[in-house]
């Protein structure tokens, strides 16, 4: 059904168990240890010896890495180009282009920012692809999210698809009564389909109207505190576990301006 | 338990009013029916019992609305939805986004009144099975049809347990057999001493279940009472509403004298059979 939950697999194994607060607070430490060390190989690392095995034990590695390299590719093509050429420090250069200086302290910035980018959205795919959307909002609720801030977000990641097959719906009924959607140039198809937008933002407003009647019906809002039907699991070592993982990447960086990493 | 007084409505946009001097009473723990023609004013009149007119939707009004001592207008919203409940009349639109599968989604309005975990676990569960939606529970709510999504909006105000539950048109999307048994959980819940204010196109099941009728036509109130005198009343047509099979049938057979003269035309089938019975028995007087 929708593109943002298709993401999710559903699993059991010990990286899908874990409580998504966990495994939010692994995305923190896993960023900022990989912002912390100023070294080609210190992210390479990180994503090899946690992320990639996490996803092995998840049993979605396929996926993973796929997802990853669909993300990361457009962005590791125009790192290189902007990063790589206009490296502004004098340096090594390997090779001119033109006016321009390939130079080997660039390739190496270049490379260590790729990187820890990388660290940090493969951490993100294997959060999103081993907890489902609704226990990650039930969890983070769990853990003092303003139910009117989770609400935003559970209802985005629903709402926004059904949107879309409306779109299509309304697109189908033009067509069914012999709007040529599709011929043409572009101009042609935007002025063609612009007179769609109205029925859809009109359903839009009547939808929003309609809605908060219907969350004011449902209590939402009252000055009461909630209590919650779902309760993730949760446990003292992964508490402990968080805790940890955020102060290892603390002493990364202490570590790193000691200089233990140079 | 709910009271309209004189009540005439006009929407903000609006210039001629939609309600005009209605009054009604919807009596504590009973179950009453609201019929009318597509345009009369059935929706309009819901929102008013709920206090969605005019908190949400604004307008002009004259007149009066109370929930029990409440004055509607005077109270705010959050005070109100623990005493009314609205079901609305697109399914869609009420199914929150809050939450990700049916019995979440079911117990969100629970989790804002703060019931207790294990009460609420207990009533999603009952409400669930009354109306034979367990097997949907780990679904997306925005994954069901549009029948299914209704029952999950009449479970999620249910569930709720609030003094009154009015609901527009909840089986509109329904099989016959699925509306049914939507309005045969609802005529259940009178024993737990919860009111009902029913719109509904399905006369047949009104006549069965519902204690009082009223009929709306053109904004106004025009009749009110039990359904057998209502559902028979030769002005359903004029009204716009039509008639049951039951009623039509009899009418027909007293047309061509196959129908006991002093016998009044039946609303249910059960009225439906004695009196063909009777007739076929000979008594045609
Ligand atoms: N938001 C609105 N603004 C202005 N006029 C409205 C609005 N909603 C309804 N109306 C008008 O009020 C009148 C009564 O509408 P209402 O929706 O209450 O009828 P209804 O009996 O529920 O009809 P249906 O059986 O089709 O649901 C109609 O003439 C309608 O055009
Ligand atoms: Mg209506």
């Amino acid at each position: 059904m929708s593109t943002t939950l298709q993401f999710y697999r559903a699993g059991d194994s010990w990286v899908h168990r874990l409580n998504p607060v966990t495994k939010l607070a692994f995305v923190a430490a896993v960023t900022i240890a990989a912002f912390g060390v100023e070294r080609l190989w210190w992210p390479a690392a990180l994503f090899l010896l946690l992320e990639v095995p996490g996803a092995v034990i998840a049993g979605v590695a396929g996926r993973f890495v796929r997802m990853v390299l669909g993300f990361f590719a457009p962005f590791l093509v125009i790192l290189f180009l902007l990063q790589g050429l206009t490296y502004p420090e004098p340096g090594t250069v390997l090779l001119h282009l033109g006016p321009l200086e390939v130079k080997t302290e660039g390739l190496v910035f270049a490379g260590t920012t790729a990187l820890r980018l990388l660290v940090m959205v493969a951490a993100f795919v294997l959060l999103l692809l081993t907890t489902h959307p609704g226990t990650l909002m039930s969890a983070m609720q769990q853990a003092g999210l303003p139910p009117k801030i989770a609400y935003v977000v559970s209802a985005t990641l629903q709402i926004i698809p059904s949107f879309q097959a409306r779109a299509n719906a309304i697109m189908q009924a033009q067509q069914a009564r012999g709007l040529e959607v599709r011929a043409g140039g572009a101009a042609a198809r935007v002025r063609r389909l612009l007179p769609l937008m109205g029925p859809l933002l009109l359903g839009a407003l009547t939808d929003v109207e309609n809605r908060s009647i219907a969350m004011e019906s449902r209590a939402f809002g009252r000055p009461v505190r909630p209590t919650a039907y779902t309760v993730v699991p949760d446990s003292a070592a992964q508490r402990a576990a968080r805790w940890a993982m955020l102060a290892l990447a603390v002493l990364v960086i202490v570590l790193n301006t000691l200089g233990v990493f140079s | 338990m709910i009271r309209f007084r004189d009540f005439t409505y006009a929407y903000p946009t609006g210039e001629a009013p939609v309600l005009h001097g209605v009054d009604l009473e919807v009596r504590p723990g009973r179950f009453h029916g609201l019929v009318g023609a597509s345009g009369s004013g059935k929706s309009t009149l819901a929102m008013a019992a709920a206090g969605f007119i005019p908190h949400a939707q604004g307008g002009e009004s004259t007149g009066e609305v109370t929930v029990g001592d409440l004055v509607v207008a005077d109270t705010p919203l959050p005070d109100l939805v623990t005493r009314v409940g609205l079901v609305q009349q697109d399914p869609f639109d009420q199914i929150s986004g809050a939450r990700f599968t049916v019995r979440e989604e079911i117990a969100f309005g629970c989790e804002n009144l703060g019931v207790e975990r294990g009460e609420m676990v207990r009533r999603v569960d009952e409400v669930m099975e009354r109306l034979r939606i367990a097997p949907l529970a780990d679904r997306s709510p925005y994954e069901l049809s549009g029948g299914q999504q209704q029952v999950v909006a009449v479970a999620s105000m249910l569930v709720m347990r609030p003094e009154v539950l009015v609901l527009d048109e909840p089986t509109s999307q329904l099989d016959p057999a699925g509306s049914r048994m939507v309005v045969e959980a609802l005529a259940a819940v009178r024993a737990t001493g919860m009111t009902v204010l029913l719109v509904e196109h399905g006369l047949e099941l009104l006549a069965e279940h519902a204690d009082e009728l009223h009929v709306i036509a053109d904004g106004r109130i025009v009749a009110e009472g039990p359904p057998a005198d209502i559902l028979t009343d030769p002005r359903l047509d004029a009204w716009g509403i039509g008639r049951t099979r039951f009623t039509a049938a009899a009418a027909e057979a007293r047309r061509d004298g196959l129908w006991p003269r002093s016998r009044p035309l039946p609303a249910t089938l059960d009225g439906a059979a004695a009196g063909f019975r009777a007739a076929a028995n000979g008594e045609l007087e």
